[in-house]
């Protein structure tokens, strides 16, 4: 049946509230009582705390509460319960929370701020995931390896800094390096960076009198946040009420339960009044998450023909203060840094590492950028060694049909197409002759392919509910949170799909409230169309079946006798016999009043199959649920004079299966690699000696502006059927990220001849490593 | 407590500001429950909070409330005329300019002004004034379509 909706560029169905200012964020939202909190931070890196003096802020106009961690016994988490609401008797990072005031406005409690005196006793502190982990550093966490954790899947090495270490043992290495004819190798290193989202992190909570909790956050996971409320005060997740209004940028900060504990420990004080914190910019930094912070190595080695035997790769992650959020990425990084390439013997090791800094979390890409950083990297030199193009590398070992991944699963054709992918970017950006260098420029042009399968819970499910109403509009009600990816409006467009209605006769909501939007996992690892997609399939198909049982009551005849046409049921072979959606929707109410049927309500749910976490021992298992694969190709120059670097042309395709909504498909792509160009050539957080972070806002902190972008961009999809996804749609939305990186650096080494194995690569870095060049020579 | 003259999308207000730093900002999302105006940084480098403040562009979080005073200011909620939406928010809409929306009200009031400031700008010109908004989710591919819809739609209607 040919598609009208799914398939199709639709309006977004949030953007007209989003263009008029009349979209409500968290920021936006006023309560009764409500009163500001503003927070002291530590201002030393690792220190105890002796004393906090709080009494003059006590006294300061329009101060209602000061409130410090002192005594508190609550260790908060989801697979590792190492994070305090607040510092109590020491802090581990320069922007932990040691006390914060509520006041009636947030002038009045940054005033009272400056009254607190905290006492401190400053310890060694460290930056550095390698210096971090070894055997004499400072302990930031005495009693690692002593927290509640999953077991099964949190490695702690007790007496360490090393919170988790996933390794993943696949074949023999030793046996493959054997083999191998020609290796490559390097040290690399993806340097922390800031998600900068442009909608700063809040939250607002109220402990109600009659014992229940209720919070608006900008969180991309409501019901994990309320799952983690719930444990903190220990109160059932039944009483506690989470409100997600209009997301402004997720890309993983706001994945995590980040400022949540601390705003709700603060209200627990103050019963009856809400409480709200908005976190200013130079606070997101200091006191949210940082994303990536990796440091590592790698080997592979292939045979002459460029068969891949081996890869090696040992990955250490700064992953701050406190360890819930980053040891998931460390796992994933650990098994996916292969890339899409079949190497019949790994070795890795992933340690996650607790150091200095705000903690790590999600950041778009999951691992995935880290890992593959390096094998990009890696592949672009074994290329030259082995004196054959980087296609004819790649193709040679691309996963496909039959081959296994790290993981030890087989590949199948749904999966997907590299092959298809690599010449679509081939095509786009090497068919025509490269540009000789001129006075002003050197020209080069660089190519990877990538892979990425979803870290998820192997609970990671979605469901729908559906209602009927009246005028025959249907609405549909999802726990996913509409963070600017589009989701709401894919979700639109499959309903109207299946329901054969237009798509103004599709309602959806926005916000997510955790009392009347249905369970969903979180919205994460670019899952939503993938997962949710199947929960709306059947809960339209549901209510159909809804409206034809209520109009079979009315033709008296079986269901099976009446059909649906989009506009309502008729019984078949009798088209006298028609009735509309909406008179159905609440059972069928003759003139009389004498009503048939019942109202029509439905609901679908999918949970993705048999995802497990990989074998502590082996690192191997059914550890990914689906896999969307891709490559890139980039066109650069760089002005000899001052080493800037221009993208010209950046190409990429991607796999993602059917494509649901080409418009907001291509901004996924558009805006993921200009995010992705950031890191490449820009982004890094800098710390200064004292342990503080040196580039806390936006200007010091410079992210890509239009001035930035490619000259060019190419984008094509390949949409090789995934019949385990709605209308055979798969994951895309973090995977344009994943390659921007080595993309560019294979680029700037066909322009420039210089491996570059660090990000960012700015101009001063190409101008001394020409000028080092010159010199060796 | 200070005094604050002010004229918001066309209304005249009074206010009494608190002390200390006060932002053009703060009194029209605290104050005047115009909350379209976001604050992204609160620095003036992300663009998310512009206005229009007496014809010119100005990032709100910057400018203190007491230099506002007997000011005029257009802010996003003044855009929109009868409730049809400014040919620069259509465009927005269409072009898929929007993802999670908070830019886009800074960059409507930027485009806004640059198109009913020179109804053909040049390319630098578009470049120049969108490098003050930053945009995390579009890449700016859209953004600049959006620009390009707007000014054909704004020539049209004259």
């Amino acid at each position: 049946m040919t598609l009208k909706y799914v398939g199709k560029p639709v309006e977004r169905v949030d953007a007209r509230q989003k263009v008029t200012g009349s979209a409500i964020f968290v920021a936006d939202i006023k309560l009764p009582r409500m009163l500001h909190a503003k927070v002291l931070r530590a201002g030393v890196p690792h220190a105890r705390i002796l004393s906090i003096d709080t009494a003059a802020a006590e006294k300061s106009p329009g101060v209602v509460k000061v409130v410090t961690g002192k005594g508190c016994k609550t260790l908060f988490g989801t697979c590792l319960w190492d994070q305090p609401p607040m510092a109590v008797d020491k802090v581990r990072h320069a922007g932990e929370a040691v006390a914060a005031v509520l006041a009636r406005t947030p002038l009045q409690a940054q005033e009272a701020l400056k009254l607190i005196k905290v006492e401190f006793e400053p310890l060694p502190f460290v930056l550095d995931p390698i210096e971090a982990a070894r055997p004499d550093a400072v302990l930031i966490h005495e009693r690692n390896g002593e927290y509640r954790r999953a077991e099964y899947s949190v490695l702690p090495k007790k007496g360490t800094n090393i919170f988790h270490h996933y390794k993943l043992r696949k074949g023999d290495v030793a046996a493959g390096f054997q083999e191998a004819e020609v290796t490559a190798e390097g040290e690399f290193e993806f340097p922390l960076s800031s998600h900068a989202a442009i909608e700063p992190h809040g939250a607002i909570v109220r402990f109600n009198l009659d014992g229940t909790i209720e919070a608006w956050a900008s969180n991309q996971g409501p019901f994990v946040l309320r799952d983690v409320l719930a444990d903190m005060f220990g109160v059932p997740t039944s009483r506690i009420r989470v409100r997600i209004p209009y997301l402004g940028g997720g890309f993983g900060t706001k994945s995590d339960v980040c400022i949540e504990p601390l705003v709700a420990y603060l209200a627990s004080f103050v019963p009856g009044q809400a409480v709200r914190l908005i976190l200013t910019r130079k606070e997101v930094f200091t006191g949210s998450f940082l994303g990536r912070g990796m440091k590592g190595r790698m080997k592979i080695g292939a045979k002459k023909d460029g068969t891949f035997t081996a890869l090696e790769a040992t990955l250490y992650f700064s992953d701050g203060a406190y360890g819930d959020t980053g040891w998931p990425i460390d796992t994933v990084a650990g098994h996916n840094c292969t890339g899409p390439f079949e190497f019949p013997h790994c070795r890795t090791d992933s340690y996650g590492v607790y150091t200095n800094h705000p903690p790590v979390g999600a950041y778009r890409g999951y691992g995935h950028p880290e890992g593959q950083l390096m094998v990009s990297r890696l592949i672009d030199m074994l290329a030259r060694k082995l004196e054959i193009t980087p296609f004819e590398l790649m193709k040679k070992n691309f996963l496909r049909e039959g081959r296994k991944n790290s993981l030890g699963q087989t590949i199948t054709a749904a999966h997907g197409n590299l092959d298809q992918c690599l010449e679509a970017v081939r095509e786009a950006v090497f068919s025509a002759p490269i540009p000789a260098p001129d006075d002003e420029y050197y020209y080069g042009r660089g190519v990877a392919a990538m892979m990425k399968s979803p870290k998820m819970a192997a609970h990671s499910s979605s469901v729908c509910h559906l209602t009927v109403s009246a005028d025959g509009c249907f609405f549909l009600n999802l726990g996913g949170v509409e963070m600017g990816q589009g989701c709401k409006t894919v979700f639109a467009q499959m309903a109207a799909e299946v329901l054969r209605i237009p798509m103004e006769k599709v309602r959806i909501g926005i916000e997510i409230d955790t009392d009347h939007s249905p369970w969903d996992w979180m919205t994460v690892a670019s899952m939503q169309t993938y997962r949710a997609g199947r929960a709306i399939v059947q809960a339209c198909e549901r209510a159909i079946e809804g409206l034809k049982a209520n109009a079979a009551e009315v033709f008296g005849c079986e269901p099976d006798e009446v059909e649906y046409d989009g506009e309502g049921c008729r019984r078949k072979n009798d088209p006298e016999k028609k009735l509309s959606t909406g008179s159905l929707a609440r059972g069928y109410i003759y003139p009389n009043g004498l009503t048939v049927g019942v109202p029509v309500d439905t609901s679908g749910s999918y949970r993705i199959q048999g995802v497990t976490d990989p074998d502590p021992e082996s690192g191997t298992g059914n550890a990914a649920g689906s896999w969307t694969f891709g490559c890139q190709a980039a066109e650069v120059r760089i002005e000899k004079k001052t080493g800037k670097i221009e993208v010209l042309h950046f190409a990429s395709a991607f796999d993602p299966g059917k494509v649901v909504n080409p418009q907001t498909c291509r901004g996924q792509v558009i805006g993921g690699v200009v995010q992705g160009m950031g890191a490449t050539l820009m982004e890094k957080i800098e710390f200064r000696p004292d342990g503080n972070i040196k580039n806390a806002n936006f200007g010091p902190y410079r992210i890509p502006t239009v001035e930035d972008i490619p000259r060019k961009q190419t984008v094509t999809f390949i949409e090789t059927p995934n019949p385990e996804g709605p209308w055979n749609a798969k994951p895309v939305a973090e995977h344009p990220i994943v390659v921007v990186a080595p993309t560019i650096l294979n680029a700037i080494r066909d322009a420039v001849g210089v491996e570059f194995y660090r990000l960012p690569v700015r101009p001063d870095d190409i101008l001394n490593a020409l000028a080092g060049e010159k010199k060796n020579a | 407590m200070p005094e604050l003259k002010i004229t918001v999308n066309g209304v005249a207000h009074r206010l009494e500001i608190e002390e200390g730093r006060v932002t053009l900002a703060d009194v029209l999302r605290d104050r005047l429950d115009l909350t379209g105006t976001k604050v992204g940084c609160g620095v003036g480098r992300c663009g998310a909070c512009t206005v229009i403040l007496n014809g010119e562009p100005a990032t709100s979080c910057t400018v203190l409330a007491g230099k506002a005073d007997g000011a005029e200011v257009l802010t996003v909620e003044g855009v929109a005329e009868q409730g049809r939406l400014h040919p620069v928010q259509e465009a927005f809409v269409e072009s898929g300019a929007v993802q999670c929306g908070f830019c886009t009200p800074g960059l409507v009031m930027r485009i806004h002004h640059l198109l009913s400031a020179n109804p053909d700008p040049g390319e630098k010109e578009v470049t120049a004034a969108l490098a003050k908004h930053l945009c995390r989710c579009t890449g700016y591919e859209a953004i600049l379509e959006a620009v390009k819809i707007a000014r054909e739609k704004m020539k049209k209607s004259g």
